[in-house]
Parts: structure tokens; sequence; C-alpha cells
């Protein structure tokens, strides 16, 4: 399942003041879409003329695109701590 | 394994380990789970084989002693094991006529590695292998406040 939404918080030392902010990246997916379907022919042709799988490379960016779901990173540097989810 | 678990959760609650050893050990026990209920004929190999890795986990600890003005740097990063293989399957997307472009240029430069034998399974024993792996790292500083001490830690899970 492609990721739908990302989380971005970040907190500041000593004072623990804490922000989150929620990305709705459905929302972007959705926006994105006109796009990408007018892009599909151009990408099919490319594939076409490189001799690849159109199909296979369809399913293989798709499987990068949904791999991002459930990525975590967290950077703590003692003055601020920043947590990035994809979820 | 109940009796197991309980004395890891009993570890974490007295301190003599942290969470993310807890969170280790844990799914070690799964896996010992996973090889008992296949039968007991059943090697480690296979029963890591059995057991699919879900995370990458890379963990970053810095002491950052060189700098007095900043604390230590951690940074933790856990990426879908998905996410990897479907990175591993773009070699199938290069066009052949590049791929052999690049295989001839690793040649030329004396590096023997041919693109077209990457394959998912490759990661697959990559990650069977790659236990633990932790990688000390001693970073000289040049302005005489001490070496910093990085701690690398790579795993899966």
């Amino acid at each position: 399942m492609i990721p739908l939404v990302g989380v971005v918080s970040w907190r500041r030392w000593p004072r623990s003041r804490s922000f989150r902010l929620w990305v709705p990246l459905f929302l972007l997916w959705v926006l994105l879409l006109p796009f990408v379907l007018l892009a599909l022919p151009i990408l099919f042709l490319v594939c076409l003329i490189s001799r690849v799988n159109p199909f296979e490379a369809m399913a293989t960016f798709w499987g990068i695109f949904a791999g991002f779901r459930d990525t975590h990173i967290e950077i703590d540097n003692g003055e601020a701590l920043v947590l990035i989810r994809i979820l | 394994m109940n009796e197991h678990r309980r004395q890891i959760l009993e570890m974490l609650s007295q301190g003599k380990i942290t969470a993310d050893e807890a969170e280790r050990l844990i799914a070690a026990l799964d896996r010992s789970n996973v090889t008992d209920a296949s039968g007991n004929g059943s090697s480690a190999t296979g029963a890591k084989a059995t057991y699919r890795y879900k995370y990458l986990r890379i963990l970053v600890d810095s002491d950052n002693a060189g700098d007095p003005h900043q604390g230590p740097v951690k940074v933790n990063i856990r990426v879908p094991m998905q996410l990897l293989r479907a990175g591993v399957r773009l070699t199938g997307l290069i066009p052949p006529q590049a791929r052999d472009h690049v295989n001839q240029a690793l040649h030329e430069r004396g590096i023997p590695f041919d693109l077209s034998q990457i394959r998912p399974d490759n990661l697959e024993e990559l990650v069977d292998q790659l236990n633990e792996l932790t990688i000390d790292v001693d970073v000289n500083n040049r302005n005489g406040r001490g070496d910093e001490k990085v701690k690398v830690r790579v795993f899966c899970e």
C-alpha cells in the first residue's frame, strides 16, 4: 500500500516544546495523478525504445513507491529531536 | 516460550537491558519459535528462510567529544525491507545496451562485476548473513579537543 500520511515532529531541548505536523500525502497523490496519466504514454514509449518491459518497470517503481511506508527516521543532537515517519 | 519472554521483560524492567535489546531478543525468540514449529530437523538457515525480515535498522551513536558546544548525536533509521527489495529489482530495468557499457567500464577499471547478476535473492542472502554489524569509528579531532567516537549498528528485524 502506498504511503498515505507523513508525520514530522520536532522538539527543542531543554524546554521540551514539541511540534507535530501531519502531512496528508494522499492528497498529494491525487493532485499528481493527472500528470502521471499524461506521462504514462511517454514512459511506455521510452521503455519500448529502451527494450525494457514497461509493465515490469511500472511494477518496480510502484514497489519502490509503496516501500517507503513504515519508514522511520529519528535524529537527536542533544539540542533538538526531529522525527519523520511515513505511514 | 512465554517464560523466556517474561524473563526478557523482567530484565528490561530492572534496567539490565535496553528497550532496543529487548526488542531484538524477542524477535530472536520468535525466530526460534518458527524453527520449532517447522520441526526440530530444520537448520538455522531454514529457519531464517521462513522468517522474512521486515525492516533494516541503522543506529548511529556519536559522542561528539570534539565539540563541547554540542551534545551527543543519535540517529535511528528504520527502512522497510520491501523498499530495498524493490530497489534491487531496479537493476532489471537497465537497458541491455547501457548495462553492457557499464559492465565494460567496470571491467576496464579492474572491477569484475556484472550488473546482470544482481538478483533479489542476493539481497536475501546478504540479509541472512547480516546478523548484526557494528562499526566503531574513531574520528581524529584536529583542534585538540579529543577524538570523537562514532558507533554504527546495522541489523535487520
